[in-house]
């Protein structure tokens, strides 16, 4: 029940005729278990435990801060006249960006038989549903009453008589981004649930027993479950593939459909969902170079994984430049003045400094994947990975904020200001999406054991075949 | 593999058994024995693997699932149930007009459509997979058996089903033993107690009644019908904290909880009344008389920036002053705007009663009026500007109480206030247009006044009248208007130096006739020798209601008996034939005493 891989963990160098391995080492259906399993049974790491402490004060933080929020109002922000879209949106829309490399890998991949998401497609969907958690958070807050944020919803009110406005991206928003964190839910869980049973079969304490028992449903790895089980992952992976899509697409109408310059454009939806699997998956490497060397998973998420991810995060960076360039040709194009000052300020006005950072991050950085050196060493790609974290977060920055603090009416320009509050909610969003993310990492399996062994079986056989 | 492992067990013992269970340890021999099974005729067959086996359901007959139906009925639903709400509710129900695009407009209606869409879909998939499945089901007789754990690891278990029309125990692990399985064992009852903890149902009892509490409250607080205020989680903005006038905030840079009123703009409502109205002057005659006073008194009732244009010499000065006295309010800390406040009414209290110390009571003059006027310039800039009008200098208040000093000294000496005011113009602003005084005494006092209260008098005036008289000048001028109120009283007491009597109301200069009613409301306004100004205190309906109720106190002191009602003309007639009877009486008695004593 073992593959010999001739060069040791490296299965990133093609070999014509044959399908690199994916599974490494001496791998067994039950190293795999053990592997995956030992990560939420054994005690937690020094690590572990100062990440987490970390995480959770900062996470505390963003809920202080929150509280404060509501009791004083939203002049604690930055957001004055005339940006009045500061750091929450901009937040909102860089973790709901975040969310989508996970619905990609665990969706899209899937239905193009893409083998090798098997290992990293669930720690990639828990990273979207906390980065989903994250966005959630902001407009949720950014509503100013953020106690009556219900009223978005269409329900008869007896005190409102009145229904939503249908034509508003807002609220296209509203519905976007709720049915992406539903079926992303939805997805996350029910992948985990033969892996719940699993942690169930294996757990010695009842409480623990009965925890896992309950989550896993009763699942008994029946045939006939697991076939109606594969049919409605893969009609899932159907329907959030052009669901991820659509929620980008949605929340760039939040700035394309207004008449603002530098947001009335329509190379947004593509622009916007690119730029979001770009920066889902640098952050999917942030999160999986540590966690592999930390749980000793190497065997399972191999330097093949990382090297394919790199090469998306290449791709999807050049699509990214490609749109930055395309927004100046169409700017100079069109011809509208307001469209060409707006981008001409975008680079060289006040502002000059958070466009570069995005420039250098988003269009410079990655180039380095075209060496094969950096696609294949953890290192330099967890480097590049937070320096395009960093360019997305200020493509949003550059977006929202040049373009609302310049518009139409000169006399009304500003320049924005960001206040410790805003400050210390993007920091704490971070405590908390990792807060999440290491509670996940303890208590969840962090690799889809299934697939995964699923993998192994074809791996064996088509190895069993070749002996032959 | 299977070959070296010994003959098959099996275990038995007096329980129901369900069916037969074997184990495989790979994926091939598993495949192979589903086939031989099904192919010996077995249909309720099932494998259990860690994770799907391809082929598996052709190996054991399983037929396609019905789910994509169902997920294609969940989607059609979701996607009726969207264009249905958004048709009814922004097309038909709640009608929005966006730039003039139809109510039902479709292409609009797409993203959240195809997000209801998904959503349904997802959720059909979702639940009816598990519905499909029959899960969730804890209890399962599969999991009696502790070897059953490894069905989510590593191992592999084929099951024979007692229900199927073939299933013998004996044949069944027969057969499982011939296709190769390594443990054979029969699926029996789980003799665990089938009875829920009763502490866990108390546990979920105690919830589920905690949890209807909120529900229970708000149902009950929908229907109750109570005087007391609503109970707020969220303030919102159903409290918001105002502050009283004179009150410090941090919202404005000033500190000042009171706005001012925007320069050049009056309030809504100040229109009501007309220039002559505040001013006293019958100002269509005084423009014919003197342009330039007339013009300046309507920019300075306008605003503090149209004096600019309409005089610059004079204006410009005063506006200068004003701003420094705004700069000077701003400027204030708070603790110095609560000691100069809490001066103020010491330093009132000082100018009416004692007035010894003469220095020391001017100075302390000066720092009222200036707080006067650092306070209620910005704020109430028509009765400031007034003042500064009609003391004609042009003035700040602030300057008024450094005037009154200085004119002091003649008008102690003569009651008339003409002569004093006269000698302004020429002592202290030469370059003020002369005509801005009410010049009189030796020059004719050729201001225009106006001769009959624009107020319509009635009884309601005259009582207001005699109201904020009786607060605001009897204290000087006494009750009946004779000058003999208590501050004059103590004064003349304590032979206060510096102490200018107040005007006897009933003097014959201050009739009607000598001294119009415009004449008197500007006195009132902007005060006279000792008496200060009281523009910013009452408001100009209530200097005119004053005004004709003065006009009453002096009627009542001067009257004829032709003036009185005739229904009681006889009552007073008796009245005062028994006084004079009376004292007609006496005085016959106390000379006849007299003549006694002296006889």
């Amino acid at each position: 029940m073992s593959l010999a891989v001739p060069n040791g963990l490296d299965n990133s160098v093609e070999r014509p005729g044959t399908r690199a391995p994916l599974v490494l080492g001496d791998s067994s259906y039950h190293s795999i278990t053990e592997a995956v399993c030992k990560v939420a049974e054994t005690p937690p790491s020094k690590l572990w435990v100062f990440s987490f402490i970390v995480a959770v004060h900062l996470a505390t933080m963003l809920g202080l801060c929150i509280a404060y929020l509501f009791y004083t109002g939203v002049g604690v922000w930055g957001n004055r006249n005339p940006v009045f879209w500061g750091w929450p949106i901009v937040n909102f829309v860089f973790w709901v960006g975040i969310g989508h490399a996970g619905t990609l890998i665990s969706a899209i991949l899937y239905l193009f038989r893409q083998e090798w998401r098997t290992s990293i497609n669930r720690t990639a969907e828990a990273m979207t549903i906390f980065a989903v958690v994250c966005a959630g958070t902001f407009p949720g807050i950014h509503v100013g009453r953020a106690w009556l944020a219900f009223w978005l919803a269409p329900y008869p009110s007896l005190n409102l008589w009145m229904w939503p406005q249908f034509r508003s991206p807002l609220l296209w928003d509203v519905f976007a981004v709720s049915t992406y964190a539903t079926v992303s839910l939805l997805f996350w869980y029910m992948g985990m649930v033969p892996d719940l049973a699993t942690f169930r079969d294996r757990s010695k304490h009842p409480l623990r027993r009965a925890v896992y028992g309950v989550l896993s449903l009763g699942w008994s790895g029946s045939s006939r479950h697991w076939m109606r089980y594969e049919k409605a992952y893969a009609l899932l992976a159907a329907f959030a593939a052009p669901l991820v899509l659509s929620v980008h697409t949605i929340v760039s109408f939040d700035f394309a459909v207004s008449q603002v310059p530098g947001w009335h454009t329509t190379i947004f939806p593509p622009y916007f969902v690119a730029g979001a699997i770009f920066s889902g998956f640098a952050m999917v490497i942030t999160l999986m170079v540590p966690a592999r060397a930390i749980f000793n998973i190497e065997k399972l998420i191999t330097i093949r994984h990382l090297e394919n991810m790199c090469k998306i995060i290449l791709t999807t960076g050049m699509i990214v430049g490609l749109a930055y360039g395309t927004e100046f040709f169409i700017a100079w194009y069109g011809q509208v003045t307001e469209e060409k000052f707006a981008f001409i300020n975008r680079a060289f006005g006040p502002y000059w400094w958070a466009y570069w950072t995005m420039i250098s991050c988003n269009v410079i950085s990655p180039n380095i994947f075209w060496w094969k050196k950096a696609r294949t060493t953890p290192w330099i790609m967890f480097v590049v990975s937070i320096f395009v974290n960093i360019g997305m977060w200020f493509e949003r920055f550059v977006i929202t904020i040049t373009s609302l603090s310049r518009d139409y009416l000169p006399s009304a320009w500003a320049y924005f200001e960001p206040t410790w509050v805003d400050w210390a909610m993007l920091v704490g969003s971070f405590g908390l999406f990792f807060t999440l993310f290491l509670l996940f990492c303890r208590l969840m399996p962090i690799i889809n054991m299934a697939e995964t062994k699923a993998t192994l079986a074809k791996e064996l056989h088509m190895a069993h075949k070749d002996a032959h | 593999m299977s070959e070296t492992k010994p003959a098959p067990q099996t275990i038995t013992d007096g329980k129901t058994v369900h069916g037969v269970v074997a184990e495989f340890s790979d994926v091939d021999s598993l495949l192979a024995a589903c086939e031989r099974v099904r192919d010996a005729g077995y249909t309720k067959a099932d494998a259990f693997t860690p994770f799907p086996v391809h082929g598996i359901d052709k190996a054991l007959g399983i037929k396609p699932t019905v789910l994509p139906w169902i997920a294609l009925a969940a989607g059609g639903l979701g996607t009726c149930t969207a264009l249905a709400m958004q048709i009814w509710m922004n097309g038909i129900d709640y009608q929005y007009i966006i730039s003039g695009k139809p109510y039902i407009s479709l292409p609009a209606f797409i993203p959240v459509s195809f997000e209801l869409t998904i959503l349904f879909a997802s959720f059909g998939t979702f639940f009816g997979m598990w519905a499909l499945n029959g899960l969730p089901k804890f209890s399962n007789p599969m999991f009696t058996s502790p070897r059953f754990d490894r069905a989510t690891d590593d191992t592999f278990f084929l099951y024979l089903d007692a229900k199927d029309q073939r299933f013998d125990e004996d044949g069944a692990k027969a057969l499982l033993g011939d296709l190769g399985g390594e443990y054979i064992e029969p699926v029996v009852d789980d003799d665990s107690s089938k009875k829920i903890p009763t502490g866990l149902l108390v546990g979920l009892a105690v919830v589920i009644a905690l949890s209807l509490i909120p529900a229970l409250a708000v149902a009950r607080m929908r229907v109750t019908k109570s005087s007391s205020p609503r109970f707020h989680i969220f303030p919102d903005m159903d409290f918001s904290p105002a502050k009283d006038a004179q009150q410090i905030s941090t919202l404005f840079a000033d500190g000042r909880a009171m706005r001012p009123n925007v320069p050049g703009t009056v309030s809504r409502g100040d229109l009501d009344w007309d220039v002559d109205f505040h001013t006293g002057i019958d100002m269509e005659k005084l423009a014919q008389i003197d342009a330039p006073r007339a013009r300046q008194l309507v920019a300075m009732m306008q605003s503090d920036v149209e004096v600019d244009q309409a005089d610059g010499q004079v204006a410009g000065e005063e506006a200068e002053e004003a701003t420094e006295a705004v700069e000077e309010t701003t400027e204030t800390e708070e603790p110095k705007a609560e000691d100069a406040k809490s001066e103020e009414p010491a330093a009132e209290e000082a100018e009416m009663k004692e007035e010894a110390a003469e220095e020391e009571s001017s100075q302390e003059t000066e720092t009222a009026s200036e707080e006067d006027a650092s306070q209620e310039e910005p704020a109430e800039v028509e009765p400031a500007t007034e003042e500064a009008t009609v003391e004609g200098s042009g003035e700040e208040s602030e300057e008024m109480a450094a005037e009154e000093e200085t004119t002091e000294e003649p008008a102690a000496e003569e009651s008339e206030p003409a002569p004093a005011e006269s000698e302004e113009p020429e002592t202290k602003k030469p370059e003020a247009p002369a005509a801005l005084a009410p010049a009189s005494g030796p020059t004719v006092d050729t201001t225009p006044w106006l001769t009959e209260n624009p107020l319509a008098i009635d009884q309601a005036v005259l009582e207001r009248g005699q109201q904020q008289f009786n607060i605001y000048c009897s204290v000087c001028h006494g009750m009946n208007g004779r000058g003999n109120g208590l501050v004059n009283q103590r004064a003349q007491r304590i032979l206060a130096t510096t102490w200018t009597p107040p005007s006897n109301l009933h003097d014959e200069t201050l009739y009607q006739d000598a001294y119009p009613d415009g004449k008197l409301f500007s006195t009132i306004s902007n005060g006279i020798r000792k008496m200060p100004g009281y523009a910013s205190q009452i408001r100009a309906k209530d200097r005119w209601a004053i005004v004709s109720y003065v006009r009453a106190l002096q009627a009542s002191q001067n009257a004829s008996l032709e003036d009185v009602p005739a229904a009681q003309r006889k009552a007073i007639e008796k009245e005062q034939s028994d006084v004079k009877a009376a004292l007609e009486k006496a005085a016959a008695e106390a000379e006849a005493k007299a003549q006694q004593s002296a006889t």
